[in-house]
């Protein structure tokens, strides 16, 4: 899963280089906030553990070996944000020092991989774990599913950067200038071998590690310095936890239940561009569905000047160059809460470090 | 003046396991201490407690003086101030050489005492030739052999020409030449003004590197003493778990007495 | 002795990563064209190239740039063998694989068919195929040829004058630093269960092995970590990290690191 440099434009690079600095630097005060200065230490030696754990060949069913990443165990044990920053180091050293990845393309690694990965992993064991007993056989499976989602979170948003390549970036002849392959090649072609062997490598990993630490350093399970708590809260109160589990629950549910929304035809009452009122047909739909009425015969001044003023990058809820309406929906729904979770969670952060002027009493 | 280190009745425990229990030691200026037990005695932890690494549950440890608690050592003068005077050196080297290189690693205590770059430089120089390790100094750490790492260990605290210091098993995993090269590093020291408190569980060094003794077993000081008397006292010595007996045969008589292999000769005790 | 692939492959990557540090180290001390130039312009310079490799939309120019790349391995005494087989095969082993099915794949003007298989090759689907993998092939290149150039502290170092924050230079440090470490751990581990296991085990006990030794090495790792923040509070730290860097800048540093900005800047300009 790690691209490597020439697979990525310029401007993906830097683009997603810059949600990757976003997500260090959140990460970074926040661990230095919990851990103060054992963090150095902890961090860094718990990268070259990463590292190492990521060197390992993982026996599969049918003879075959795969590689976990570790996101699924540093997700438990340090929590999302340490989770970001020691993979991202075991990333960065093996970008540079072994050649193992790009280095223009470390940030997207870090994103995919880290970040996504770190979250994903993390949100997924929470809410399957729940409150269930530290040795209990829940928390084993909720660490194998945990770890295998996400991996294959990981992979799918590796693939759709590498899927939109083609089509956003070719010189005139029509020929690909970064990563060739167009989203309904890439996406199978890294869904396949994630689904299968290196999604069950993480799963494996994630969950035999947990087993261990079971029997052998339970206070690891426990997680480490306050680190593994829940991202957006400090509580320590089941019942505030348990409600932004069902939250979690929620999201997803709604997001996996987003293609439900082509099912509804027309356009929705009011969200008319100037086009949709010039055109015949559909001034048809929008009399229809309003009582009859038919629409004003220009297009008013207003609607004119402003409905060119923005395009937007996925109009319609489906990007130009996905054929099939309900992928595009699901993709467009996982891409908008992705953004907003991501962003919520940013401003957490700096909100925290904001400094804030004391009330005289 | 006061003590080096005045240690009342102290405890301290590894998370509900008590490791030290009830200590009491004093020990002065220029002393060489050799602190004696076996593995589990609490010789590790009781260095860590003298370093204000750790903190005891009760009881009070005195440096020179000051009382060493947790506050204290928050304010930055005192703290500059004790962490240049008293310098420990880990039992696993690899703990302590956790800089990219040799010239790193050595720097890094002066660097982090806000020393100008002139005078680390020329200090670490002064260390590396002391120690004779100049050779190594863009060695990183895990392309050195375990005397060279000990080495290198020790040149890292004596860099900052530390009052008080603390060896734990300085020797052990060691091979002979590099063991008897340290052995001859704290006998140089006898008759300065550095306190040297070791801790160990290999008693052929100890009457080399101490002027005086401390046994400890299951976290408590139980005797003290030259290293003549201790060593010579075998019931001791066994209780403390460091000498074994079993049984063996001399001339068709089977027997069991006290003894260390590795002597050139049994002693024994009738 | 092939009873357990996973292990033997495991270790033979312990065996390969511990010899990169070691080829790294030896290369870093030849007299070559990086080795004597301040590691800050080693960095931007070979950064800089990196990115033109990128920014290039012609085919020629990228190959200009492969050709750069390897002067300045030869300069720097790295053994063009060395690279072939650390690099060039490796990338194409990957790379050239990853791209071949473009060849069919990607729509375009004709350039032969192959008729047995019903597809035919484009114009298109070559350029972009030599593109990636002329790609992927400079930027390795580049890449190695620093880091065998160049110690990881010094590399850490420039990035620091570049103003990389100094906590994410010294993780990257101490990470560097206990990778070894804890590789040389795991193959322990790995070598005496592999001698003492009698037979072939079955798939879940090799998963459970596996398992079991990153369990006891993150346990190890985690301890390890609290007594090196012992040992770093015993000789001083509080938390603020001080390094030493003492780059200085010659009029070869300066020379050098104009040559670099002005070649990438005109192989990106005549590639456009």
């Amino acid at each position: 899963m790690h691209i490597p440099d020439g697979y990525l434009s310029p401007s993906t690079c830097a683009t997603l280089y810059a949600f990757a600095a976003a997500g260090w630097y959140a990460a970074l005060q926040r661990v230095k906030r919990l851990l103060a200065t054992r963090a150095i230490p902890l961090i860094s030696v718990f990268a070259a553990f990463c590292f190492v754990v990521m060197m390992f060949n993982v026996p599969l069913p049918g003879g075959t070996t795969g590689h976990a990443v570790g996101v699924g165990v540093a997700a438990i044990v340090l929590g999302p944000w340490g989770s970001i920053l020691a993979i991202s180091i075991a990333l960065a050293i093996q970008a540079l020092f072994f050649g193992d990845g790009g280095i223009t393309t470390l940030g997207a690694n870090c994103f995919n991989m880290a970040i996504v990965g770190s979250f994903v992993a993390y949100v997924v064991y929470r809410m399957i774990a729940a409150n269930s007993n530290l040795k209990s056989r829940q928390r084993v499976f909720a660490a194998a599913v945990a770890g295998y989602v996400a991996i294959n979170a990981s992979a799918l948003v590796t693939a759709i950067e590498l899927g939109i390549q083609p089509a956003l970036f070719h010189d005139p002849s029509g020929t690909p200038l970064y990563a060739p392959y167009p989203l309904h090649v890439a996406i199978p072609a890294m869904m396949i071998g994630h689904l299968t062997f290196a999604g069950l490598a993480e799963a494996a990993i994630s969950a035999g590690m947990v087993s261990y630490l079971q029997r052998a350093d339970l206070g690891l399970l426990r997680g480490i310095g306050g680190l593994a708590q829940s991202p957006a809260s400090a509580f320590a109160n089941p019942s505030a936890e348990g409600s932004q589990r069902r939250l979690w629950w929620a999201v997803a549910l709604l997001m996996l239940l987003t293609p439900l929304g082509i099912l509804a035809a027309g356009t929705a009452w009011g969200e008319w561009s100037s086009a949709d009122l010039t055109n015949p047909q559909t001034r048809k739909q929008i009399a229809a569905a309003s009582r009859n009425h038919a629409p004003p015969s220009s297009v008013p001044a207003g609607i004119a000047k402003l409905s060119n003023l923005w395009t937007a990058p996925f109009p319609g809820y489906a990007p130009r160059f996905i054929k099939s309406p309900m992928f595009g929906y699901l993709l467009s729904a996982m891409f908008g809460v992705g953004i907003l979770i991501l962003a919520s969670l940013l401003a957490g952060v700096v909100a925290e470090k904001w400094p804030r002027r004391s009330l005289p009493l | 003046m006061a003590s080096t280190y005045e240690v009342q009745d102290i405890s301290y425990s590894y998370e509900a396991v008590p490791a030290i229990r009830g200590l009491t030691l004093r020990i002065e200026a220029g002393d060489r201490i050799a602190l004696l037990g076996a593995n589990g005695s609490g010789k590790s932890t009781l260095l860590r407690l003298l370093d204000a690494l750790y903190f005891p549950s009760a009881g009070s440890i005195a440096f020179q003086g000051e009382p060493l608690t947790e506050k204290c050592l928050q304010q930055e003068e005192f703290f500059l101030n004790f962490r240049r005077r008293v310098a420990l050196v880990f039992q696993n080297p690899d703990v302590q050489l956790f800089n990219p290189t040799v010239f790193d690693e050595v720097a890094y205590g002066p660097l982090q005492l806000q020393w100008n770059k002139e005078d680390v430089l020329r200090r670490v120089d002064e260390t590396l030739e002391f120690m004779s390790i100049s050779h190594l100094r863009d060695r990183p750490p895990y392309r050195l052999s375990g005397g060279e790492k000990k080495r290198v260990a020790l040149a890292s605290v004596l860099v900052l020409d530390p009052e008080v210091l603390l060896l734990d098993e300085p020797t052990a995993t060691l091979d002979p030449k590099s063991q008897s090269q340290v052995v001859d590093l704290i006998q140089q020291w006898k008759g300065t003004a550095k306190t040297v408190i070791t801790a160990t569980h290999q008693l052929e060094i100890v009457e080399d590197i101490a002027d005086r003794v401390f046994v400890l077993e299951a976290g408590a000081v139980i005797a003290q003493g030259t290293p003549s008397e201790v060593l010579s006292n075998s019931g001791l010595l066994l209780r403390a778990n460091l000498i074994h007996a079993h049984r063996h045969r001399h001339d068709g008589v089977v027997h069991s007495h006290p003894h260390l292999h590795g002597h050139s000769h049994h002693e024994h005790e009738r | 002795m092939s009873r357990h692939p996973f292990l033997e492959r495991t270790l033979r990557g312990f065996t390969r990563a511990v010899s990169t540090a070691l080829a790294s180290e030896h290369a870093a001390t030849q007299p070559g064209l990086l080795q004597q130039l301040d590691p800050r312009v080693r960095v931007i310079g070979i950064l800089a190239l990196v990115l033109s490799v990128v920014l290039c939309r012609r085919i020629a120019a990228v190959a200009a740039l492969l050709l750069i790349a390897i002067a300045i391995a030869a300069a720097s005494r790295v053994s063009i063998a060395s690279l072939a087989k650390r690099v060039w095969l490796v990338v194409l082993g990957f790379s050239g694989v990853i791209a071949l099915p473009a060849l069919f794949l990607i729509p375009g003007r004709p350039l032969f068919a192959v008729p047995a298989l019903h597809l035919s090759i484009s114009v298109q689907g070559v350029r972009t195929a030599v593109m990636l993998v002329l790609r992927v092939e400079t930027t390795a290149t580049l890449t190695t040829v620093l880091v065998l150039s160049t110690a990881w502290i010094h590399i850490l170092k420039a990035l620091r004058s570049l103003h990389l924050p100094a906590e994410i230079v010294t993780m990257l440090a101490m990470t560097h630093r206990y990778v070894f470490l804890l590789i040389e751990t795991a193959n322990q581990m790995f070598e005496s269960r592999q001698s003492r296991t009698v037979g072939v085990l079955s798939g879940p006990a090799q998963r459970k092995m596996a398992a079991r030794t990153a369990g006891v090495l993150l346990s190890k790792s985690v301890e390890l970590s609290h007594e090196v923040y012992l040992a770093m509070l015993s000789r001083g730290f509080r938390g603020e990290v001080r390094l030493l860097t003492g780059f200085r800048f010659r009029v070869r540093d300066y020379a050098s690191l104009t040559v670099f900005i002005i070649t990438s800047c005109l192989v990106v300009w005549i590639g456009r």
